[in-house]
């Protein structure tokens, strides 16, 4: 038996390491890493080439950056564009409300214009 | 456990770069040491030779991930039984009443016969997975405490106790089957 500088419990018996030793042997024959090696390899290039050949329909990450940036720019331009358009819409709501509406005879009288005239520039404003 | 050739670098380095002539060289030289970390978690030949085919696979997908300066052996090592107890996991769900009651023979040993070995593989069998993959690591293979801790991924005072507890339990295996003799 061979005491271990690890602790006293931990005792080796030799007969034990020898018998363990024989049972979990790797094989010894060069000829059985040889194609184990093989095999290895095999999968690894079967790995690499379907790795390969599913390149043709991924994106590069080049391509991907130029595809975000130009969303992004479309976006902010969207965006704009929707202030915009919603300024412009509360900014006639606004004058609708705040413009003194005048009816059609007043019109007519103050303009001098047909009563078909004033009728229609009462209903639309100009 | 962990020596590394001078030129191991500038292969893992040549590995990275997509030479996969790099990376069957470190099959070649790692195989061997892979196959035995394996074959001390799994029950049998097969399953080891199948977690390291697996093992060198996730190897050389993460090999991107990995840092040439540290040891490459420690790493494919940890990568190795990481697919052994995997392997022995779904083993586990797949065929838990169809366990073989002995652990296979490894490949190559023609002494089957003998009645002490067949005994002590008998109890190697029934001994938990663990408890036998770290005496086998340790005597067999001669990794250190820690070393085993972080490839089974327990404490090194773990797999103190697991030694001692496997070595006793089959010390006493061979000697009754001495004083049987």
């Amino acid at each position: 038996m061979t005491t271990e500088h690890e602790g006293p419990q931990l005792v080796r018996d030799d007969n034990l390491t020898r018998e363990l030793r024989a049972i979990y042997a790797a094989p010894a024959d060069v000829a059985y890493w040889n194609a184990l090696e093989r095999r290895i390899v095999a999968r690894l290039g079967a790995d690499v080439t379907d790795e390969g050949a599913g390149l043709w329909w991924t994106v590069s990450e080049k391509w991907v950056r130029i595809g975000l940036v130009a969303a992004g720019f479309a976006l902010i331009v969207a965006g704009s564009l929707l202030l915009r358009t919603q300024a412009q819409v509360s900014t006639m709501a606004y004058d609708s409300i705040v413009e003194p509406t005048i009816d059609a005879p007043t019109l007519a009288a103050r303009e001098k214009l047909t009563e078909q005239q004033a009728t229609l520039r009462a209903l639309t404003g100009h | 456990m962990t020596e590394r050739p001078s030129d191991e670098r500038a292969l893992v380095l040549a590995a990275q770069g997509g030479e996969l002539e790099a990376f069957n060289e470190l099959v070649r030289r790692h195989q061997r040491r892979a196959y035995v970390v394996a074959r001390a978690i799994v029950a049998n030949h097969e399953d080891a030779e199948d977690a390291v085919q697996e093992a060198f696979l996730h190897a050389y997908r993460a090999l991107a991930r990995f840092l040439p300066d540290q040891a490459f052996g420690a790493w494919l090592h940890r990568i190795v039984a990481n697919a052994a107890l995997d392997i022995t996991r779904r083993r586990k769900v797949r065929e838990t009443d169809e366990l073989p009651e002995t652990v296979a023979s490894p490949f190559r040993d023609p002494a089957e016969a003998n009645e002490l070995r067949m005994r002590l593989q008998d109890a190697l069998a029934k001994l938990p997975a663990r408890q036998r993959a770290v005496i086998v690591l340790h005597d067999v293979e001669g990794f250190k405490h820690a070393e085993i801790g972080s490839l089974l991924g327990i404490p090194e005072g773990t797999a103190r106790s697991d030694l001692h507890y496997a070595r006793s339990h089959l010390r006493q295996v061979l000697s009754s089957v001495r004083s049987e003799l």
